[in-house]
């Protein structure tokens, strides 16, 4: 069943790599111009009724987000996971809103989470969980949570550590020069 | 709706007089269950401070500091770990992943104070109520994080190994090598141990990752023969692990050769490109044992002009001409050599100081010489019958067998000692097919050898008689040998002491043997330096050296097996490293 | 819908109600973000026309620990000890789903006692999330009694957590490569008589809420959710099976041994708060019975934990994945990249929430009394830790 599912999707769209990570649990990647067209396709004559989820990987070192459409077939019980690569530098995707009433949410933590915009999708620009943020979007790659809490909290005084390894050798071989 | 739907919410009452669910604590107790999660507990003594509790913990909760009345010792780093119970989560991973099994939890989980401060704790060390708890979350036998076991290493079967010099050793392959690399837990606590205090977790972080060259060149930073100590180290750094607590130690030996294998003589300069400026000193070593080749590389390094003396026509000394081929392979050892030449230090071989060639002569024309010429000479028993024929030495044994000359081994032969080179000895007669039985004065547990050595010779049917005190040889009949020994008992000596043996009056036993190898400890020869340098030594066969390893000359440098207590290979290659420095310490400072 | 005056709710431009408050017609309250009903903080802005809801907004954003963002500086196991803290209620599913994923990209298959002792705590998860809920439900209908009975019977449920695992809320058992511990001395027994407590209390709870004439009343026609509407929002679990469609993970694509036990996906026909009510209801009985036959066929002996490679420096094969598993409220799931380094390079977290609480809870607001709005939004088990993680 999810082989024919593969061939016609491989028919009509150009897909550059198919993973199968388990039977019931396919990746495709593919050109972002042709994701939602692809994913409005699944779901209307393969099946796919159910958006999953919607999420971002941070390819910070391929100047690229990742996102992944991951949809599911309650017939076949089997997932379809679509990957899109974006440009880093200017994330924007089409909007999935009208396909299913849910995927705004994703979007809107999408956009403060990454930074990726979604056009048209209500509520877009409004902070989802974090009110007032200043700083970058904090689940990118470049965001550095330890930094940030060190320098938004205060570290509780007194605590010291000792590794282990170094503290043997000032123990007990300490590099002595002769005088 | 029915009737029944309307009375439904008065249902409710029917409960109102029952027991209630709450448990009145203070009034009564209410203690956690037997796996309960609780506060930590940590038997002190136990604990090696190793620190892994601290590395697993996801919140930095744990700190690892020094507790007054630990001492820092080899296998003990003297620190505890004190935990911040402001970030604890409660997870016991750290009780998961005690190497030692000292950290645990008890199951107290009621703990009150006006002073946020008292929460971040040394436990074992603070004293708490809940210390002695025997309930509480403790690792379940069966559920260990790091794999307790170690990885066989493949070797010849006993029968095999009589029959020939094989390597008996087949070394690990790269997967073997990974998965045991995998275990360690980087704690640290060999390096201490290690006399070249080897980065031993750097080296297996290496192998791990299968950075092969990075690995090598970590090696070299502290010992320049990885190959031999590979394969005959006395790995005391294994008797340390953590892991050697509740398991297997990793097997830091064999990890060691697999790098030490993994390159090819040709590739080491590719691996660790030198560029050695010459600086036109010149230093002389005398001897071309691992202390005087490990001296010759650093100093080389550092851009010295090096002239190694040595004796043999091949370089090595003790580790060529006292371990035999199946342990240490030729080869491997010339590997080791032949690249410390490549960096441009000149050997000569065949060369006996004193006699070739006068100390004088060498002390004149360079800036510094080190001795370090072991210890080469047998000690004799001193008992009668010592010079008759059939008697000979275990160094010589295993310097003919070296040099390709013949021993004739006849059908029954005693080895006398307790040591290394007796176990060879007794393991090369073995592969002869000789009928060996090895005599020590003091127990098993107490010879000095490697524990890995005697398993292996009682594997290939070496017969051991301990506790017996040599007295005399006597001629017996056939040209053989009657080789008479007294029984000891074991006298303690008090605590940290080892037990002397005593000889039991009028408990005397022959034992008939067509051989004697006596190998019983060896000394240093120093007859090749001339009177005048009667001054270096503090008493007979004993250089007088400082922690710099200079003798009373201030050209003159000592070290190896003459300079150090342990006598093995690594500590001749740490100390032969560190006078090296302090070599080109007081050069530079003249 | 009844027939209403069409008059009191807002213009409506460009598909976004305009709302002048200015006008008198309209009165702004925020309902939250605490709300005994719900295990978290979430706020709801509501619109009122009168008591009747014209607009609501959720709000959320109370509780974001980054939990995500934490798991990708820290290494795999030090990830299971905080997965567990995404969801206060169960636990239990996210250290499940966790751990599958984790064993999936390594290439770890667990021992089969390993398997039964998971589906034992997914099961009495469940099952403890449920009382809880259930109070929360009759709470916010009025009825608050309900509450201390259920309540009290999760903290047996919590009591039988303590002895399996350690601790009472955040267990912490599911460890990569099994459990961290076999069944302890006597557990069976205090499994079977908490069980039996609890089906006592069902009994009771049966009688006097579900047979309760203002229950019903106020629960009927609230919140109803058609057919269709449950693929366009993403509605899973018990709310979807209310709506007729037998939608169940453990039954769909089995894991752990969920294939090996007897039960039937529970569905209901009307849809609205109190079919979802009689549905979770009948699941908790349900899940009574699959403990009672977990423990009944569990296998007595044999390994619970298989080795993983040294945690300190795990490395996982490069690849991704999505697991999931049938939580309380439905389909919970973790989507996992791992890039071949000690550190996965992304987890999210689904939780059926997300959708639940946000777009569908808007959607069914609109035209519910004030007073009901409360058990509109309990009656889709709302959990607000697993949206914000």
């Amino acid at each position: 069943m999810m082989k024919d599912i593969l061939k016609r999707l491989t028919e009509k769209f150009p897909i550059s790599e198919i993973e199968e990570q388990r039977a019931n649990m396919i990746f495709v990647t593919m050109p972002k111009i042709n994701a939602v067209q692809c994913i409005s396709y699944l779901k209307q004559f393969e099946g796919f009724t159910h958006l999953v989820m919607l999420a971002a990987v941070d390819y910070i070192e391929d100047g690229i987000f990742q996102l992944t459409y991951i949809l599911h077939n309650y017939e076949l019980h089997t997932d379809i996971g679509i990957r899109v690569q974006i440009d880093r530098k200017q994330p924007v995707m089409e909007s999935i809103h009208t396909l299913w009433a849910q995927a705004r949410t994703y979007q809107q933590e999408l956009k403060e989470m990454f930074g990726i915009d979604f056009p048209g999708s209500p509520d877009i620009d409004e902070p989802f969980l974090l009110e007032g943020w200043q700083n970058i979007p904090p689940m990118r790659k470049d965001f550095d949570t330890l930094k940030y809490s060190q320098e938004t909290f205060f570290p509780r005084p007194g605590r010291k550590h000792y590794d282990p390894q170094k503290y043997m050798k000032e123990k007990l071989y300490p590099d002595k020069e002769p005088e | 709706m029915k009737l029944k739907d309307w009375i439904a919410p008065f249902y409710v009452w029917k409960r109102a007089f029952e027991k209630p669910f709450t448990v009145p604590k203070p009034l009564k107790e209410r203690p956690g269950s037997p796996r309960y999660r609780g506060f930590h507990q940590n038997d002190l003594d136990t604990c090696i401070g190793c620190g892994t509790c601290s590395s697993i913990c996801q919140n930095h909760a744990i700190d690892m500091v020094p507790v007054d009345g630990i001492e820092t010792h080899k296998g003990d780093s003297g620190l505890r770990p004190r935990i911040d119970y402001g970030r604890c989560c409660w997870c016991a991973l750290c009780v998961d992943i005690c190497p030692t099994t000292s950290l645990s939890m008890s199951n107290e989980y009621v703990w009150i104070d006006t002073d946020a401060d008292v929460f971040r704790f040394i436990p074992g060390s603070e004293k708490k109520p809940w210390d002695s708890f025997k309930k509480g979350y403790k690792r379940e036998e069966e559920y260990q994080l790091v794999d307790p076991r170690r990885i066989e290493m493949e070797m010849l079967p006993p029968e095999e190994r009589v029959k020939s010099f094989l390597e008996m050793v087949k070394g690990y392959s790269r997967e073997q090598a990974q998965k045991e690399a995998d275990r360690c837990i980087q704690c640290g606590i060999c390096t201490a141990t290690c006399p070249a205090h080897m980065d031993i977790p750097g080296y297996i972080k290496a192998v791990r990752e299968n950075k092969i060259e990075d690995g090598l060149k970590l090696m070299y930073e502290t010992n320049p023969m990885p190959a031999m100590c590979g394969r005959v180290c006395t790995h005391q750094c294994e008797e340390d692990c953590a892991l050697a607590h509740t398991g297997d130690a990793i097997s830091i030996r064999w990890l060691k050769r697999y790098l030490a294998d993994q390159v090819e003589l040709d590739d080491y300069s590719k691996a660790m490109p030198v560029d050695i400026l010459s600086n036109g000193k010149q230093i002389a070593i005398i001897g071309a044992g691992p202390g005087g080749l490990s001296a010759a590389y650093y100093l080389r390094l550092l851009g010295y002009e090096i002239t190694i003396y040595e004796a043999n026509d091949k370089g090595g000394g003790m580790t060529r001409y006292g371990i035999p081929e199946y342990r240490l392979p030729y080869d491997q050892l010339d590997k080791d050599i032949e690249y410390i030449l490549s960096l441009g230090v000149e050997i000569k071989y065949n060369t006996r100081v004193g006699k070739d060639i006068s100390f004088q002569e060498i002390h004149k024309e360079s800036d510094a010489v080190l001795i370090s010429i072991g210890l080469m000479l047998p000690y004799k028993m001193e008992i009668p019958g010592e010079d008759l024929p059939g008697n000979i030495s275990g160094l010589e044994v295993l310097d003919k067998i070296t040099r390709g000359e013949k021993v004739h081994f006849e059908e029954k032969v005693a080895v006398i000692g307790g040591g290394n080179v007796a176990m060879d000895s007794a393991r090369t007669a073995r592969t002869f097919g000789a009928d060996v039985t090895v005599l020590y004065r003091r127990r098993i547990e107490d010879m000095p050898a490697d524990e890995e050595e005697i398993i292996d010779a009682q594997q290939e049917k070496v017969t051991f008689i301990t506790q017996a005190i040599p007295l005399r040889i006597e001629q017996a009949e056939d040209k053989r040998l009657s080789f008479i020994y007294g029984l000891a008992e074991m006298v303690d000596q008090g605590e940290g002491k080892r037990p002397k043996p005593v000889l039991i009056e009028g408990k005397e036993f022959s034992i008939v043997v067509d051989m004697v190898i006596s190998a019983i400890g060896q000394g240093a020869d120093f007859s090749f330096l001339p009177m005048e340098y009667e001054k270096l030594f503090s008493r007979k066969n004993q250089l007088k050296i400082d922690e710099f390893f200079r003798t009373r000359d201030s050209k003159i440098f000592a070290s190896g097996d003459i300079a150090n207590q342990t006598k093995d290979a690594i500590s001749a290659i740490a100390d032969g490293h560190r006078a090296a420095r302090s070599i080109d310490h007081f050069l530079k400072n003249l | 819908m009844k027939n209403r005056d069409r008059e009191k709710f807002p213009n409506v431009l460009n598909g976004i109600p305009v709302i002048d408050l200015e006008s008198q017609k309209f009165l702004k309250v925020w309902q939250g973000p605490q709300h005994p009903g719900v295990t978290g903080n979430i706020s709801l802005e509501v619109t009122l026309s009168g008591d009747e809801v014209v607009d609501l907004k959720t709000h959320v954003g109370y509780l974001h620990r980054g939990f995500e963002k934490l798991m990708e500086r820290r290494k795999y196991l030090q990830c299971f000890t905080i997965v567990c803290r995404i969801c206060v209620p169960e636990p239990d599913t996210n250290e499940y789903v966790f751990a599958a994923a984790t064993e999936e990209l390594a290439g770890i298959t667990i021992p089969e006692k390993a398997k039964w002792l998971r589906t034992l705590v997914l099961e009495m998860a469940r099952l403890a999330s449920f009382l809880m809920w259930i109070g929360g439900q009759a709470g916010a209908l009025g009825m608050g009694t309900i509450a201390q009975w259920t309540v009290a019977q999760r903290d047996y449920i919590l009591d039988l957590f303590e002895e399996l695992t350690g601790a009472r809320v955040y267990h912490m058992y599911m460890v990569p490569g099994g459990v961290r511990g076999d069944i302890p001395d006597g557990f069976i027994e205090h499994v079977e008589k908490v069980m039996k407590g609890v089906e006592k209390v069902l009994y009771d709870v049966e009688i006097a809420l579900l047979n309760n004439a203002i229950f019903k009343m106020r629960a009927k026609g609230l919140g109803y959710i058609s057919k269709a509407m449950v693929d366009e929002y993403g509605i899973v679990g018990p709310n979807a099976r209310a709506a007729g469609l037998a939608r169940d993970i453990r039954k769909d694509s089995p894991y752990l041994i969920y294939d090996q036990l007897d039960f039937n996906v529970i569905t209901g026909t009307h849809s609205d708060a109190l079919e979802r009510t009689f549905v979770r209801f009948r699941e908790m009985l349900q899940c009574v019975s699959l403990i009672r036959q977990v423990i009944n066929k569990m296998p007595r002996n044999g390994a619970y934990y298989t080795h993983i490679p040294n945690p300190l420096h795990w490395k996982i094969p490069a690849g991704e994945t999505y697991v999931r598993a049938e939580a309380s409220r439905g389909e919970y799931g973790y989507y996992m990249v791992s890039d071949g380094t000690e550190y996965p390079r992304r987890v999210q977290v689904r939780g059926p929430s997300y959708t639940h609480a946000i777009a569908v809870l808007e959607k069914l607001a609109i035209g519910t009394n004030l007073a009901d709005l409360a058990g509109l939004m309990v009656s889709l088990h709302t959990c607000p830790p697993e949206i914000e993680r």
